[in-house]
């Protein structure tokens, strides 16, 4: 390989066949004169510019049909001819460089290109050099080159996290890797699960319980997850009929006055309230509003006056204080139900939070933008992560995610992506060098993630995500699907 | 081995192309030159030629004709032709040469050759080489004896520079010798013209190469791309654009240096409308009657696009250099040999900036 050129933080390298180069690999450029190196990624690899290529080729055109023959060259010059013809240019980005066998993010220096020596720089160097492998090690799978790719959890406390890919790339395969690997490090994570993905979580793909079963707690609202009133706040009350029931602010001051009554009285309870409110003296549209709600409140099936069959949210994080999911089962649930569970969800772990009852947890929410209010977005990454929610977005659809959380996000997962809107919207994220993103992401294989951010130290990894033995939830049905068509009487 | 189709060889067997190549034994002696006069740059250091492509179209030989035949005053005779379809084979024979990097004390030039076979227009190829060539003051004697014992009249004075075109020529002809040895009853055709007796057309090669083609019925036609004969100081290529093609006008009468031998009769050909007009050479020694017989044939039998015949188009564009391959031979030198490549500065350019430039830039 040849240094050929540098343009800003971007370098053109020459490469030969048999230079084993590919995209999203890094090289190193060893200058001896000045004991400096310096790290680059491969971004793209195009054909090289060279003279007379045009004509070498339409010669070789004759070949396809019209003309046959044969070259006699006993010297064999032919295969340094077509040597040179396959030379490809590597386009490389610079990461940093190497300083006294120490990293530093200096990228102000040319390299000589009459002493450079450049080699491919092993994954497994790379992860040393910059201890990307902390004391919390979560395996995310290999590299092409067969090299385990390992981030530290660390890199994942306190920090927002986008995972985001077309369908069928393997998102939510390394969201349940980043659960599970959290989890062995006894972390709390809680699971927003639209499609009932993550509830076999604890079972291996034959249907056996693995090491995670116990700490796998599934909640599915209106059947083995239901809360009593006097579990709710008022406050989380409110938020609920206001902002997934879209209660108007009078009706909601009358509610308010409702509650205390109830709350003062100490008769708590569904019914009550539905009694309450009957019979309550205020404006009979207000009467009506309020009672609209409390029917949707009722049918929704997540509120019981039952406390034997009432779930503590607080409990439940108890029983994972040594690690485990919440997974949060809303594969079920009506648009509305699932508002009303995560409203009460968010409310409770702010509340608790707030309150130093429960250890801060990682949230994983799928496609949020189905659930998540408006005003949850600014939150999520102000408020909610300064008390201890830490979030991770998983989404085929990126444009639903804010664009602050883009900027603002600390880690990105980036899977495959053809569409120009959608490398169009990835590029807004902070960590993420859009030349980089988007050459990389358009060309990943599925299960392939090109990972940004801290958790990989700002160096852009390729990684082909390990498989999992679990049993897969959330399939999607099939309408060919031999047992379907079996069943229909079509085979 | 080489698979090409048989045409109208010889009748015995073993006798088939490329057999010559052993009798003759031309090509391992260009090999073991090539390897030999390589062996002598080890470790050395060699600069990298600016190759101009365009200059490279013109071959030595077309450069050579311009400066032979610049006649004074010919008469002229108009043949309309007819084409004759007749499955007659066309083979076309090129070679090019190129200098791609000098050294202190010599230059490094190579050498490709090819024939296309065109019967009922079904085109084939055969090429030969590169062959890498360094020539310097040391080793140029041994070049020079080759040349001779291939009756090339060769002062042992030469400059370096002038042994490409040497060279070039050396592997045309015993291309030209394995086509007439081994045809029957072809077309043959020739870049360049009959004109022998000069630096790089010994006169009885060539007129060796014209009695074996003869031998087997085979007509040679040479054809030049450019030539300077004139007719009242204007080119004769442009006053024949008023006759409607094909045809053929012979000039005769002509007149050159003494020392040259005009080996064949001398034509203007036109063979299309909207094509151009050009030199043709037909063996002298063949009848009038099969010499406008051949080029009716070959018109013919051969796509003549532009009028030029498309075998001898196709023989040009596989022998020819392409900017890549020049720098593929240049990486085989520097890897086989060990040379040092050097990139010497480019004077005009440092002169004149933009202005110093041709159309490399």
């Amino acid at each position: 390989m040849k240094l050929y050129k540098k343009a800003g933080n971007t370098i053109h390298i020459l490469s030969f066949p048999g230079e084993d180069a590919k995209k999203g690999c890094y090289l190193i450029i060893e200058d001896k004169g000045c004991n400096k190196s310096m790290i680059v990624q491969v971004i793209d690899i195009q054909f090289a510019n060279i003279p007379g290529i045009m004509e070498e080729l339409l010669r070789d055109s004759f070949d396809d049909g019209s003309v046959y023959g044969e070259s006699i060259d006993p010297l064999d010059i032919t295969s340094h001819i077509l040597y040179i013809q396959d030379a490809s240019l590597l386009v490389c980005k610079i990461h940093g460089s190497i300083e006294d066998a120490k990293l530093v993010l200096d990228s102000s220096w040319l390299p000589s290109r009459v002493r450079s020596k450049i080699r491919r720089l092993p994954i497994e160097s790379l992860i040393n050099l910059a201890a990307i492998n902390g004391s919390l090690p979560i395996n995310l799978g290999e590299t092409d080159e067969s090299r385990h790719v390992t981030i530290d959890a660390h890199a994942l406390d306190g920090k927002l996290n986008i995972i985001t890919g077309k369908k069928g790339t393997g998102k939510s395969h390394l969201s349940k890797i980043l659960v599970l690997g959290l989890i062995d490090h006894k972390a709390t994570t809680i699971v927003l699960d639209l499609n009932g993905e993550y509830t076999h979580l604890g079972l291996t793909s034959d249907g056996k319980e693995n090491n995670f079963y116990r700490k796998i707690h599934v909640l599915t609202p209106g059947l083995n997850f239901k809360v009593t009133l006097p579990q709710i706040s008022l406050y989380v009350m409110q938020k609920v009929l206001i902002y997934a029931l879209n209660l108007p602010g009078t009706s909601s001051r009358e509610f308010r006055r409702i509650w205390k009554a109830l709350d003062d009285r100490g008769d708590l309870s569904l019914h009550e309230l539905g009694e309450a409110i009957r019979s309550w003296n205020c404006n009979q549209n207000v009467k009506d509003a309020l009672f609209s709600r409390y029917h949707a409140l009722l049918q929704s099936g997540f509120f019981t006056d039952n406390s034997g069959e009432a779930v503590s949210l607080e409990e439940i994080f108890w029983k994972t204080e040594n690690g485990g999911a919440v997974v949060i089962n809303l594969s079920d649930a009506s648009p509305t139900d699932r508002q009303i569970v995560v409203e009460y969800i968010l409310g409770k772990l702010q509340e608790l939070l707030s309150r130093e009852k429960i250890r801060p947890v990682f949230l994983f929410a799928e496609e949020a933008h189905l659930y998540l209010r408006e005003t949850y977005w600014d939150d999520i990454v102000t408020r909610m992560r300064h008390l201890g929610v830490f979030t991770t977005f998983i989404t085929n659809q990126p444009n639903t995610i804010h664009e602050n959380i883009y900027r603002q996000a600390d880690n990105v997962f980036l899977f495959n992506f053809i569409n120009e809107h959608d490398l169009e919207i990835i590029s807004r994220a902070a960590k993420v060098d859009v030349e980089t993103a988007i050459s990389i992401v358009r060309d990943l294989p599925p299960r392939h993630c090109l990972a940004l951010g801290a958790a990989v130290r700002d160096f852009p990894i390729v990684v082909k995500v390990k498989d999992l033995d679990l049993q897969t939830g959330g399939e999607t049905r099939l309408f060919f699907a031999n047992g379907q068509m079996q069943k229909v009487g079509i085979i | 081995m080489l698979v090409i189709e048989q045409l109208h060889y010889a009748t015995t067997p073993r006798y088939n192309f490329p057999q010559p190549l052993g009798d003759l034994e031309l090509p391992q002696k260009i090999i073991d030159l090539s390897l030999n006069s390589m062996s002598n740059l080890e470790g050395e250091s060699f600069q990298t030629c600016e190759v101009d492509f365009l200059e490279l179209t013109r071959s030595t030989q077309e450069r050579e004709n311009m400066a032979c035949l610049n006649g004074r005053s010919f008469s002229t005779q108009l043949t309309p032709l007819k084409p004759i379809s007749d499955d007659t084979p066309i083979i076309a024979i090129d070679v090019s040469s190129i200098k791609f990097g000098e050294t202190e004390t010599g230059i490094l030039c190579a050498v490709r050759g090819s024939v296309v076979w065109n019967r009922r227009r079904q085109y084939r190829y055969f090429r030969m080489g590169p062959f890498p060539f360094y020539v310097n003051e040391d080793n140029k004697m041994e070049v020079i004896d080759l040349l001779r014992q291939y009756h090339f009249q060769v002062s042992s004075s030469l400059n370096p520079i002038d042994m490409q075109a040497k060279l070039c020529s050396l592997t045309e002809k015993w291309i030209q010798m394995n086509i007439c040895s081994s045809s029957n009853s072809s077309i043959i055709l020739w870049d360049g013209s009959l004109t022998a007796a000069t630096s790089n057309n010994p006169l009885e090669v060539i007129s060796h190469l014209l009695k074996m083609a003869r031998q087997r019925s085979n007509s040679v036609l040479a054809f030049s791309k450019t030539t300077r004969i004139g007719f009242l100081r204007r080119k004769i290529a442009d006053l024949s654009r008023k006759y409607p093609p094909p045809w053929l006008f012979e000039v005769q009468q002509m007149t050159f240096s003494p020392s040259l031998h005009l080996l064949g009769n001398v034509y203007i050909a036109r063979f299309k409308c909207n094509g151009y007009s050009f030199r043709l050479d037909i063996d002298r020694m063949v009848p009038i009657e099969e010499k406008i017989c051949a080029v009716q044939k070959l018109i013919g039998n051969d796509l003549v696009f532009q009028s030029y015949p498309e075998s001898l188009r196709l023989a040009h564009i596989y022998s020819t250099f392409t900017a890549n391959e020049v720098i593929g031979i240049q990486h085989y030198i520097a890897q086989e040999f060990k040379l040092k490549v050097l990139t010497r500065p480019n004077v005009r350019k440092m002169l004149f900036g933009p202005f110093g430039t041709r159309s490399d830039d």
